[in-house]
């Protein structure tokens, strides 16, 4: 059931990503929807899932730009996989806790991505994580805050306490 | 080393399912261009592609729906200046027949003519009264002609600083000497009433019986009690009664009284023929001036 929930909802981010997001932008900044549902993913459902629904929403992103087909997948495997895995050490079910972990994956998954994209002008890159990248970070982590907020009130435990709920 | 990254893969199921992922992810980065565009083709087409379709047909909606409010706009601005520009080509042809009129007046004395606005028509059924936008202190006095390109309007009445009223010649107390045009025959115009303030028609009275008068003929002023100037258009005979005495002669008048705008107040006569304005004459003194200054030098 919450497998099946959850393909919707990466689904849907992945739509949302690339029609929503641009036009929500503050400063240039985004927030990036791939990395919260892998999040969530993560947190509800463990670290396999989160890391082929990494993956697969990646591969699906990277077909809008396919020179870099199979960079989102990379980048959003391995945010899936140690934010997945991370849980087991934290609190939950902390809207702060569930936010930082939300900011530092953005960055991760920024960090990975741009470090390859910018593999050839690797002085370009301190440029955009300090100007976009941790932007963003605090966008998504804030969009991480609502979910939460929605969640608390919708009483969706697999988002406000995760996968043992 | 290969044995034991498989005994660790096998022993963390979730290590090996993200080398599994890391690995098609290389795989998928290293690929040929062509070959990348055609997965990207296949994963979007089959994924995205129906999403796709329902945005742009969203995005067109919305894009119809924001063209016809912008559409909207622009219609109602348009009629907005089409209302402005049809007021400046009525005033633009009212202001061309009036040019027409200064410039093809032809007398053998030359009327001089203050322009005026008409602001106000006071009176019922009736227009007995015009009120104009000019008075004493713009050189109008009591008695001057009020005339407009289609002919005489009436007389000044009352003069105030900046106003004047205009007796108009459907009025009960107004008679004007007129003549046929076409073959001088002299009579009175005035207006008949079948009640107060009913004006039934306009009459020619004293007109001799077997005069030759006939449906269609002008009626100018004849010049004749010094009130107004000769040749002005009165009106045009609309019907010929004979009596045993006089004729009946009914008169359509030429002058539209409840649609004038602008009129011209007579002040005064120049030798010459045509009509000039006060602004005509002003200019005519200075070139005198000019000349007599040049002749002096």
């Amino acid at each position: 059931m919450r497998g099946g929930i959850f393909a919707v909802l990466a689904f849907a981010a992945v739509i949302l990503d690339s029609a929503l997001a641009p036009r929500i932008e503050i400063l240039g900044a985004r927030p990036d929807l791939l990395v919260l549902v892998v999040v969530y993913g993560g947190l509800a459902l463990g670290t396999r899932a989160a890391t082929v629904a990494g993956f697969l929403v990646g591969l699906v992103a990277d077909s809008e730009l396919p020179a870099y087909l199979g960079l989102n997948a990379l980048a959003l495997s391995v945010t899936g996989f140690w934010t997945a895995g991370i849980w087991d050490r934290l609190v939950r079910g902390n809207v702060l806790v569930q936010a930082g972990v939300l900011f530092a994956a953005s960055l991760s998954h920024d960090l990975i991505y741009y470090a390859i994209y910018y593999r050839n002008h690797m002085d370009l890159l301190p440029h955009f994580i300090g100007r976009y990248a941790l932007l963003g970070g605090v966008y998504t982590a804030a969009l991480g805050a609502v979910v939460y907020a929605v969640a608390r009130l919708g009483r969706w435990e697999a988002v406000t306490d995760g996968l043992r709920a | 080393m290969v044995p034991f990254l498989t005994r660790v893969l096998r022993g963390n199921r979730e290590l090996s399912t993200l080398v599994v992922c890391l690995t098609f992810s290389f795989a998928a980065l290293l690929l040929p261009s062509g070959l990348k565009n055609g997965i990207s083709e296949v994963i979007s087409g089959a994924v995205l592609g129906p999403f796709k379709r329902l945005a742009a047909a969203t995005s067109d909606l919305t894009g119809v729906r924001s063209e016809n409010a912008a559409l909207r706009r622009l219609a109602a601005g348009l009629m907005d200046e089409r209302a402005t520009l049809l007021g400046y080509r009525h005033e633009n042809e009212r202001l061309r027949e009036l040019l027409d009129f200064l410039v093809t007046f032809s007398e053998e004395e030359a009327l001089v003519m203050t322009p005026a606005g008409v602001i106000g028509m006071p009176g019922g059924r009736t227009v007995e009264g015009i009120e104009i936008d000019k008075g004493a202190l713009d050189g109008i006095d009591p008695g001057m002609p009020v005339v407009v390109p289609s002919g005489l309007v009436g007389k000044v009445s009352r003069v105030f600083g900046h106003r004047a009223l205009v007796e108009p010649l459907t009025s009960a107390s107004s008679a004007v000497s007129v003549t046929i045009e076409r073959s001088r025959v002299r009579g009175i115009v005035k207006p008949r009433f079948g009640g107060p303030a009913q004006l039934v028609s306009w009459g020619m009275d004293y007109v001799p019986a077997r005069s030759d008068v006939r449906v269609g003929d002008l009626a100018i002023t004849s010049g004749l009690g010094g009130v107004y100037p000769r040749g002005l258009v009165v009106g045009a005979v609309a019907a010929v009664a004979e009596g045993p005495l006089t004729m009946s002669v009914s008169i359509d008048p030429a002058v539209r009284l409840s649609t004038l705008e602008q009129v011209f107040v007579v002040t005064g006569t120049q030798a010459g023929p045509g009509i000039r304005t006060e602004e005509q004459l002003r200019l005519l003194r200075e070139v005198e001036e000019l000349r007599a200054q040049e002749g002096g030098d």
